[in-house]
């Protein structure tokens, strides 16, 4: 193992060369440039051999791992903001056709060009597994994590690890690398299956008039296997770990300083660490709020909430993104996932970060005194913008 | 935690500074982080970038707010008062100038230290890039990095001769910087330029950026308007009355086109004084 002091763009190119990547397309936009720049210069320095399809739009690049992983390659895309919106004809297709194609979205907004997470949630159709990660640590990680779970056989979904632009992608950072020997064994070649599809339809066919003439089939199928990304990103988070040293919760929920907590802080992504500072400040004044972060959102850990919710008094959801007309995201998600439970916490929904509006360790201390306020009964407002 | 605030201008090397100080901390067994405020910042542009050094992993993603220390590449900018902005009261400011920390002119509650980064940078590499012209300074007043975790880092950026030249205006630094005493003056002087740009616009006062000031000999001016329609920031104002140009300083960033159009040469570019 090595370390090296290293921006978050080169942490997902480092987690790229590791998973000995065979084809890789991308079409430059900022923040995500980088990535491709750092890959380039592994391939200079002759680091590993794989192909760069070089293509005119984030379209033709989607399309380009598409059909690289549909003859049996491992494939990586990456792109941010406007290029995933720009992708996302194509991405339906690759999720249908459950190739495991993974890709890094490096978060860039759609009201200017700084960071929230309006980018990758305006893909929640498309049929992809989708991860927010807080560090270039993480990053790293995750990534090596996607490929796992992306190509196991219960999934066969691709996935998408996004991470925010600016604020992570160009900050530097110690970041531990695992021998290449390792990774080898932890995530051996990816061996495609005989057809792309599963087992149950049609091996003559790649993704579409498939379903035994019932045009539903296809989505139920679809639907069941992202569902399955829970358990397998379970099971990968504790291999991992087992086999690098480093876990990140149970891999879809990361739950920080949560022993003695009453009320928990629902964050994701880089603000997900700011509320880790801001947690350890208010335990230490004997506030008791903790953090969980949130990292698989598709598929989402109701499981999971439903049981804190059993423990907790309340949780202050921040969103940093939101659906104009309906609302922060994961509220509603949340929402809806403790509707069977009989007694509900009290849940805040809280609008931070957007248009990367800076998101500080006081405004954490504002959310933690809030849902404790509200958890024992006090009047506040549901809605905050921060 | 140690929070650790840099101003430079694009091409000077700020945002390397900055690395090569979170790769040399983390050498000596701390946790670090290296921020860069990403604006759309160019090649001579002043832009600030972060620290953060501490025993345990770096959560915080906010920016460096009340910074104990202040890192000044640019000798123009280190003219400014908002260098020291927000810094902790009993804080610290190395300023790259050739004057003494006796003559600094900026005011307040800080101690300051001076190295004359721009030379020293000129005389070991040859080109004007004062990141690691001041680090060597940084290393020996904060007493928070040994100059050979430096040392280490900067190969890591540099391999070969150019990180022993480099290596070279680190320990020259590391000898000729001067101080930290207290500041002399004790009160913040009132004129203010805003340094912390970024991106720009019509609304936004980018006369910080000058190195080279455009100024305008009316006499030889022939009215063609040449300036006004090159000027790539409308800083060139048109007087109708006169028929003679204008120039809007706070919009003029100093690209020095407006002397390039002229085709009388009534247009002089002016380097500021340091």
């Amino acid at each position: 193992m090595s370390y090296e002091v290293m921006v978050g763009n080169k942490a997902a190119a480092t987690a790229v060369k590791l998973a000995k990547v065979q084809v890789a397309s991308a079409f430059p936009i900022t923040p995500q440039t980088t990535i491709t720049q750092y890959l380039s210069e592994m391939y200079a320095a002759g680091e590993w051999d794989f192909d760069f399809v070089n293509v005119e739009g984030e379209l033709t690049s989607q399309v380009v791992v598409q059909a690289a992983s549909k003859v049996g390659a491992r494939t990586f895309t990456c792109t941010s903001g406007p290029g995933l919106l720009y992708m996302h004809h194509p991405m339906q297709v690759t999720g249908s056709s459950r190739l495991p194609v993974v890709m890094a979205v490096v978060h860039r907004g759609y009201k200017g060009m700084q960071p929230d997470h309006s980018d990758l949630m305006s893909q929640q159709w498309t049929g992809w597994g989708h991860q927010y990660v807080e560090h270039a640590q993480e990053i790293l990680d995750s990534l090596l994590m996607a490929y796992k779970v992306a190509e196991d056989a219960r999934v066969r979904i691709p996935i998408a690890v996004g991470y925010d632009g600016y604020v992570l992608s160009y900050t530097a950072e110690p970041v531990e690398i695992p021998d290449q020997g390792g990774v080898d064994k932890w995530l051996p070649p990816y061996k495609p299956m005989p057809s792309v599809l599963p087992d149950e339809v049609d091996p003559t066919t790649f993704s579409r008039g498939w379903g035994g003439g019932d045009p539903q089939m296809p989505w139920k199928i679809h639907h069941e296997a992202v569902l399955k990304i829970e358990d397998v990103l379970k099971e990968t988070m504790d291999s991992f770990e087992k086999t690098f040293g480093r876990r990140y919760g149970n891999g879809m929920i990361e739950p920080y300083k949560m022993e003695d907590a009453e009320c928990a802080i629902i964050a994701m992504g880089t603000i997900a660490g700011t509320c880790k500072a801001a947690v350890d400040k208010m335990q230490k004044e004997g506030k008791k709020v903790g953090l969980i972060k949130l990292r698989s959102y598709i598929p989402f850990p109701v499981k999971d909430f439903q049981e804190w919710a059993k423990k907790l008094d309340g949780f202050a959801v921040v969103d940093r993104s939101i659906c104009p007309g309906k609302g922060g995201p994961v509220f509603g998600k949340l929402r809806g996932s403790l509707y069977d439970l009989e007694e509900k916490p009290v849940t805040l929904q809280f609008h931070a970060g957007l248009g990367g509006k800076e998101v500080r360790v006081h405004d954490f201390e504002m959310i933690g005194d809030k849902i404790l306020k509200a958890a024992k009964g006090g009047t506040v407002e549901q809605v905050t913008w921060i | 935690m140690i929070e650790i605030r840099l101003h430079g201008r694009g091409g000077q090397g700020a945002v390397t500074a900055s690395r090569i100080i979170a790769t040399a901390a983390y050498e000596e067994g701390k946790y670090s982080q290296a921020i860069p405020m990403y604006g759309t910042e160019r090649r001579g542009a002043p832009l600030t970038a972060f620290v953060r050094i501490d025993d345990v992993r770096v959560r915080e993603r906010e920016l460096v707010h009340n910074p104990e220390i202040s890192i000044v590449l640019d000798p123009l900018i280190a003219k400014q008062q908002a260098v020291v902005d927000s810094l902790k009261p009993g804080g610290l400011v190395l300023l790259n100038t050739a004057y003494p920390p006796e003559e600094v002119k900026i005011g307040g509650d800080f101690k300051v230290a001076t190295v004359d980064a721009t030379t020293i940078a000129l005389e070991t590499l040859g080109r004007p890039i004062t990141n690691t012209a001041i680090l060597g300074a940084f290393a020996k007043i904060t007493g928070l990095l040994k100059v050979e975790s430096l040392e280490k880092a900067i190969k890591k950026f540099f391999p070969g001769r150019l990180g022993d030249m480099n290596i070279a205006a680190v320990k020259r630094s590391y000898d000729e910087v001067k101080g930290p005493i207290q500041a002399v003056v004790k009160d913040a002087p009132p004129e203010k330029v805003d340094i912390h740009v970024g991106g720009y616009g019509v609304l936004k006062d980018v006369s910080s950026w000058r190195v080279y000031t455009p100024e305008i000999d009316v006499e030889k001016c022939i009215g063609c308007k040449n300036c006004w329609i090159f000027c790539p920031e409308t800083a060139i104002q048109w007087d109708e009355e006169k028929n003679k140009p204008w120039i809007r300083y706070d919009a003029c960033k100093g690209c020095g086109v407006c002397a390039n159009e002229c085709p009388v040469n009534a247009i002089e570019m002016v380097r500021v004084e340091v």
